[in-house]
């Protein structure tokens, strides 16, 4: 939205807006990989990967204030600051976080049972992948190194970051793709911790938004989230176009249902991480 | 299941990873979105909170003094307390308890209540004067 007027945010800011989103990457794709389990019957597992996704829960609530969702971007920059005493209880819970997901991912990327359910199922090609316009994990997982996190927005050109690309396309292939999304969400987490610079973490923004537009791509944890504005000096904005991910993933399922058997379609639909609330706009 | 076999033999010999909830509560963080609660000494009745809220779970009827909250459709999204110019929206950290019953809480502004007692009480001493000189004047 700062690029409506233009605004330039503060460097802490975007720092700080850059571990939010990666928490709650962290928190997304525990959630998912337990609906995984969830979804094959692996009951048990999907309460483990809960257990730990309550303390990704906790930290969210320690900085930003709510369990979910943080609400904590405003127009200029963000609304709650991280101090001293809050970064060395995160470091310390994104260590224990971790070394436990480490040991359930194990399990989800070895288990005899996991990979009977979801190797060769679902499998999307590359050239499938980008005629049918997927985005986030599962075109990374057809082999396609796109991520919106490549166009360097917030405090992503500053930080060690590389798309996490798999090439067998099925289900494994996006378990696999996220469950290493978790690793690599926790050590951005750190760095972007580490470089936290010092300073404001807003500018004020005043008046309406003027006559202009502004186009945003995120990389949510779902995929690429795409935001258009249009403003046209009064209170209002004249356009608001917001495209989500699951939006753009959802044709994928044509090609990945197609002669599956009934038993695997739980596992094939939630392979996208579907949010239909998301979707239906 | 092989892999699985550690975590089970950990968690047979660790304790509950939840909490008895009713007994045992866990302290809210600082700075935790509970819930929002309005200040009578301070509120002006100017309706900028109900004006901004994004769940339209504030309105303001100045006339009749009136605010009214509904808690069930707030999301402590703290957007009327930046907005607040007078500060008489306050963020309590701890969560509300649940409900039966969606509540309403309505609040009056001390402020504008003792304002309008003056204003009425200025009024009834002018209309007494006013009735006293007319007296004054028949008894001439």
């Amino acid at each position: 939205m700062e690029r409506l007027w233009p605004v330039e945010i503060s460097p802490r800011a975007k720092y700080l807006r850059t571990f939010w989103a990666e928490l709650a990457r962290t928190h997304s794709h525990l959630l998912w990989l337990g609906l995984l389990a969830d979804a094959f019957g692996f009951e048990s597992m999907f309460l483990q990967f809960w257990r730990i996704r309550e303390r990704v829960l906790d930290l969210l609530e320690m900085t930003a204030g709510h369990r979910v969702i943080p609400s904590v971007n405003i127009i200029g920059g963000v609304r709650r600051d991280i101090t001293p005493e809050q970064k060395k209880v995160i470091i310390d819970t994104l260590d224990i976080i971790r070394k436990e997901s480490d040991e359930l991912v194990k399990v989800v990327t070895r288990d005899y049972t996991v990979k009977k359910r979801t190797v060769g199922i679902g499998v999307v090609t590359k050239e499938q992948a980008i005629q049918l316009g997927c985005v986030g994990p599962v075109l990374r997982a057809s082999g396609v190194p796109e991520d919106a996190r490549l166009t360097k927005y917030d405090a992503y050109g500053d930080l060690n970051y590389e798309p996490v690309v798999e090439t067998a396309g099925d289900c494994y292939a996006r378990t696999l793709v996220r469950a290493r999304e978790i690793f690599q969400s926790i050590d951005l987490q750190l760095e972007a911790l580490s470089k936290l610079p010092e300073g404001e973490i807003a500018v004020k923004v005043k008046g309406n938004p003027p006559k202009n537009e502004a186009v945003m791509r995120v990389e949510a944890p779902r995929g690429e989230l795409f935001y258009y504005a249009k403003g046209n000096g009064s209170r209002n904005l004249e356009r608001m176009k917001i495209r989500t991910p699951t939006f753009a993933n959802l044709p994928s399922l044509l090609v990945m249902l197609p002669g599956c058997e009934l038993a695997d379609v739980p596992v094939i639909v939630l392979s996208i991480d579907p949010c239909i609330c998301c979707m239906e706009r | 299941m092989p892999f699985m076999l550690p975590t089970i033999l950990k968690n047979l010999f660790t304790g509950y990873a939840t909490r008895l909830y009713p007994v045992q509560v866990r302290e809210p963080f600082e700075n935790a979105r509970g819930h929002i609660r309005f200040n009578e000494d301070k509120c002006i009745m100017c309706g900028v909170c109900a004006m901004r809220c994004p769940s339209v779970s504030i309105t303001v009827e100045k006339k009749k003094n009136e605010l009214t909250f509904y808690p069930a459709r707030c999301i402590v999204c703290e957007v009327c307390i930046h907005a607040c110019p007078s500060d008489a929206i306050d963020l309590i950290f701890k969560w509300r308890t649940p409900f039966y019953e969606k509540p309403v809480e309505i609040y009056k502004s001390t402020r504008i209540a003792q304002l309008r007692e003056t204003a009425d009480a200025a009024t009834d001493a002018a209309t007494d004067a006013a009735k006293e000189e007319e007296s004054a004047k028949e008894d001439k």
